[in-house]
């Protein structure tokens, strides 16, 4: 009897702490402050640039598939995506068209307006400056842990949600931006991107752009 | 007389000529028959379990272009799986091949066609074959040929001399080539780039090995 006891109260530690490491749910008043913090933050942003990783997790290779680059967005609507290891390939959004470098083979895709696209586009933007949460697109739901408030998007759109199961987004507590975004497909299978070094409002050249 | 002779010298010409390209294939007719050194072969590219074969993809179909990444793992024996996904991580396709059998996991709606998946099945298939039962040997200064049946085609294995590693594959029926696979292998265990080359429809597959990075 007392070893049953002791084991439970041994099993209720050990979960409690985990749970302690883990992610909670954000309470009401975790959820306004939070987004007001990102959102002074974002509405702020007329460019910017930052470094990332991007792990391809697949559950059945032994290791994820590691690739990295940089990403330049500047207002309104101009964004670069570019991969510079251990391959060079860029993408970049341009008055309704998609301008695309694979290892210097230039080509264009004219999306018009393609209503995928600009969402695409948006989502893009808004993943990496944090400014989703007015979006109708999306049912939301807010985490946190010590250092770090987690959001998650389950999209609604039919089209969206066959390419994405979930959007979570990582932000840092200190400065509302974003460190991390993974983007879960239907399977355990998933894209988690690291942003490193990031530049709020520096100096964007147009030419940035061309590709 | 004379001219019935002529005639019938004519006809025995044509019906050699006709007779002897029939006896050996196209794809070594310049070879010279050899004798058979060994009576199976074995492809070491993708054979390793415990490797993930990961390549940069560039697919020309028709005059488009799609790129992506292209993604192999051997699960057991007899299966392989392979991933195709967009250089942003989202899977365009997920199949599981064995030489009998292949399972769609996923397939990206704009490619799901009956088409698309069995031709893209039957060259993941002969990508990842490991084995060869070898019928017939042909060569040339360069390489060693061996030929192998499937079912009611063949494949032509070509093993250059002086690296001794396999540089090509042609996959033929009696009188032509289907596809042909060009393989560049510094290594062993794997082959850095990979061009699968269709000879009857315009599809042309590159790979292209990626190392990956160290943290």
């Amino acid at each position: 009897m007392r070893i049953k006891n002791y084991i439970l109260v041994l099993f209720l530690v050990v979960f409690q702490f985990k749970s302690l490491a883990q992610e909670q749910k954000m309470s009401e008043n975790d959820i306004v402050a939070f987004k007001q913090s990102v959102a002074i933050v974002s509405k702020k942003i007329k460019t910017l640039s930052t470094d990332f990783v991007q792990y391809k997790h697949l559950d059945f290779l032994s290791k994820d598939i590691e690739t990295s680059g940089k990403m330049i967005f500047k207002e309104p609507n101009l964004l670069l995506w570019q991969y510079k290891k251990p391959y060079s390939y860029s993408i970049v959004f341009k008055n309704g068209k998609i301008l695309i470098n694979d290892e210097g083979k230039k080509s264009a895709v004219d999306i018009g307006n393609s209503k995928l696209f600009g969402k695409i586009n948006k989502l893009i933007v808004g993943s990496v400056s944090g400014d989703l949460f007015d979006d109708k697109e999306f049912s939301i739901s807010y985490f946190k842990n010590k250092d770090q408030n987690i959001t998650k998007f389950i999209p609604k759109d039919a089209t969206l949600k066959k390419y994405i199961k979930q959007i979570e987004l990582t932000f840092d507590k200190v400065d509302a931006t974003v460190v991390q975004v993974k983007l879960l497909e239907s399977s355990a299978d998933f894209t988690r991107i690291v942003l490193k070094n990031k530049v709020i409002n520096g100096k964007v050249d147009e030419t940035s752009f061309t590709n | 007389m004379a001219k019935s002779m002529k005639l019938l010298l004519r006809i025995s010409i044509i019906l050699v000529l006709v007779l002897s390209s029939c006896s050996t294939n196209k794809v070594v007719q310049d070879y010279k028959s050899a004798p058979l050194e060994k009576t199976s072969l074995e492809v070491p590219y993708f054979a390793n379990p415990t490797m993930d074969y990961v390549y940069k993809a560039n697919i020309t179909v028709y005059g488009n272009e799609l790129t992506g990444i292209f993604i192999a793992k051997k699960i057991n024996d007899t299966l392989h799986r392979v991933v195709f996904t967009t250089e942003f991580g989202n899977k365009l396709m997920d199949f599981e091949i064995s030489e009998t059998d292949f399972k769609v996991n996923f397939i990206q709606e704009e490619l799901d066609r009956k088409i698309v998946i069995n031709t893209l099945t039957n060259d993941f298939r002969l990508l990842l074959r490991k084995h060869y039962a070898i019928s017939e040997q042909y060569e040339n200064n360069e390489s060693k040929v061996y030929m192998a049946l499937d079912k009611d085609r063949m494949n032509f294995l070509f093993v250059s001399k002086s690296t001794n590693k396999l540089s090509k594959i042609v996959h033929a029926s009696k009188r032509k080539e289907i596809i042909n696979l060009f393989y560049t292998s510094e290594k062993d265990t794997f082959a850095e780039k990979i061009v699968i080359q269709h000879q009857n429809i315009k599809l042309k597959i590159e790979l292209n090995y990626f190392n990956q990075q160290e943290n």
